[in-house]
């Protein structure tokens, strides 16, 4: 564990030297957040109509009526709480797909900056080493999917109707942004290290680690035209897979690092 | 200290390293030599217990280097690779902090100060990596590596690229390894800086082409010889010598070149030798061929010696 968090205290360190690397994460949290606000604030005013008036959003009203954490909402504001809430999904999507690109440079950037043989010459074990990688990504990518909750929750309790921000305080809600995006982000992370200590080029491990990205857009799709819904169990369940899923990634990761291909192969 | 028994290490169909024994013994300064890709590193590396050999075992300290024991034997080995491998974003502080807590020393900023100290950076370790000469980046690597105190310390091409100031203080280095009775094993290219350094030479490609002092290298390739400067010409007394039994003599100007069994043993007697027959003997050396003359005949004449793998050095 001590040397675990030597290097991910490196990890951190390097990356404060560095807060470029996090642009990218920053940019996707930011339009992530803006997005819905321009669909359920912004859009209605400059065109001078209300988002209940379209019957295309009938659904969201039917959803909420019965929903404790909206009652006492008008029908605008019920419209407003479907939309913030199922935007939250792509909250998810902000530390996947913003620390991509760091988890993607972990080992293949220390073997291109030739400080990965001298790391690999103490007793760090394969375990450790991942670990320590995968934490660098993660920590940085919760705590910025953090911020964006705050700030999206203090906007909606800015700019919508009064008692939407309520909506988005929900047990499903909270289960969304801290147990759902975590361990996605975690799966995609694990993915793009393990992928970033079999390639000789980070671009190809953030590609490939990307594609966690997929699912997760289905699932916003899935959740906006109302043909799923993630509901506390499905959440859960989803949860219990993404465990089973990082669990084998790490033994997947452990199994797939080569010490002797990446100091003997690569160039 | 150390010990590698029939070491073999093939990539695929490419041998790199094939059937190499030594033994080395603490305080041992041992330089490994030969051309580009003669396996050097690669048998650095299986020391370091960074890559496995296909066959043959290594030894650190009476214990078998295995995959299992091998995260705890690498705390005994300080390994320099070929470049520094700082993290150069961070200072020269935390490069070193974050190896003494991999290596779990008990009071890991207490020896990163030490090492500092050692290494006299403690005006630098506030400054980034990206910051220093070549150099002064070479001495925090070393700082690195014997960040904690390891028996064994390799390293490969320590001064390669340095200016001769930077390349002496690492040569200094090492010698100073060799008085705190660590095993060191250095690889180079550096011909002038092994004779200065070890007690032991390597010369590999990828098998063991000779193994032994440059001395007794020397010995065996060119035999003992001793220069005697005369204050006339030395063809003169040729035949001085040769009478006496030095029949491998030879003169060019005013030098004598003899061969002996033991210059020690065969000066006097051929300084005397010479008085007695007038010549004015003005300087009596051991010839000594430039360890260069001795590592290019090794790999490109005929001459393979059997290597002593029995041979510890001091």
């Amino acid at each position: 564990m001590t040397r675990v968090l030597a290097l991910l205290e490196k990890e951190l360190a390097d990356l404060r030297q560095n807060p470029a690397l996090f642009v990218p994460a920053a940019l996707t949290g930011f339009f992530s957040i803006l997005l819905p606000f321009i669909v359920a604030i912004v859009v209605p005013q400059v065109a001078g109509e209300r988002l209940s008036d379209s019957s295309d959003f009938e659904i969201a009203i039917e959803m909420y009526r019965n929903e404790p954490s909206v009652k006492g909402l008008d029908p605008e504001g019920a419209v407003q709480a479907w939309i913030f809430q199922q935007f939250l999904v792509l909250l998810v999507l902000t530390p996947v797909a913003g620390s991509m690109s760091v988890a993607a440079y972990s080992v293949i950037g220390e073997k291109q900056a030739r400080t990965l043989e001298p790391l690999l010459a103490t007793p760090l074990t394969t375990f450790e080493l991942l670990a320590a990688k995968v934490l660098g990504s993660l920590l940085p990518a919760v705590g910025l999917t953090l911020a964006c909750f705050g700030l999206y929750v203090a906007g909606v309790a800015l700019f919508a109707q009064p008692g939407v921000f309520r909506a988005l305080l929900t047990p499903r809600s909270l289960a969304i942004v801290f147990v759902l995006g975590p361990l996605a982000a975690l799966a995609a992370l694990q993915l793009a290290v393990c992928v970033s200590s079999r390639v000789n080029d980070a671009r190809s491990a953030q590609q490939i680690g990307a594609l966690i990205i997929l699912p997760i857009a289905g699932l916003l799709v899935m959740q906006l035209t109302g043909s799923f819904l993630l509901t506390i169990p499905v959440i859960g369940f989803i949860a219990l897979m993404l465990a089973g899923v990082n669990a084998s990634l790490m033994l997947f990761g452990i199994a797939l690092f080569d010490r002797e291909s990446i100091l003997t192969r690569w160039k | 200290m150390v010990s590698a028994s029939h070491l073999t290490r093939r990539f695929g169909d490419r041998v790199a390293v094939e059937d190499v024994s030594f033994d080395l013994a603490p305080g041992e300064i041992f330089a490994l030599l030969g051309p580009n890709g003669a396996g050097k590193t690669t048998t650095l590396r299986m020391l370091a217990g960074l890559i496995r050999p296909t066959s043959g075992t290594i030894s650190i300290g009476g214990e078998t280097l295995t995959s299992g024991n091998a995260p705890r034997l690498r705390s005994r080995v300080g390994f320099l690779t070929e470049t520094p491998g700082l993290w150069e974003r961070l200072d020269v502080r935390r490069n070193l902090l974050v190896y003494a807590r991999l290596h779990g020393l008990p009071d890991p900023d207490g020896a990163v100060n030490a090492a500092l100290d050692t290494f006299d950076m403690r005006g630098r370790a506030r400054d980034t990596a990206a910051t220093l000469s070549k150099g002064l980046k070479q001495r925090v690597a070393l700082a690195r590596t014997l960040l904690h105190q390891p028996d064994v310390v390799l390293l490969d091409e320590p001064t390669a690229g340095l200016d001769p100031e930077s390349a002496r203080e690492v040569r200094d280095l090492i010698l100073r390894l060799r008085s705190e009775r660590r095993t060191v094993m250095v690889s180079t290219h550096n011909l002038d800086e092994v004779e200065r350094i070890a007690t032991r030479v390597a010369i590999l490609r990828s098998r063991l082409v000779a193994m032994d002092t440059p001395a007794a290298l020397r010995a065996r390739l060119f035999g003992v010889r001793v220069r005697v400067v005369l204050s006339q010409a030395a063809y003169r007394f040729v035949h001085v010598l040769r009478d006496e039994g030095f029949l491998d003599t030879s003169a060019e100007g005013s030098s004598l070149s003899i061969a002996v069994n033991d210059a020690a043993d065969a000066a006097p007697h051929i300084v005397r030798a010479l008085v007695e027959a007038g010549a004015d003997v003005q300087t009596v050396t051991a010839e000594q061929p430039p360890l260069e003359q001795v590592y290019l005949r090794l790999l490109d004449d005929e001459v393979r010696l059997k290597p002593d793998t029995t041979n510890t050095g001091s």
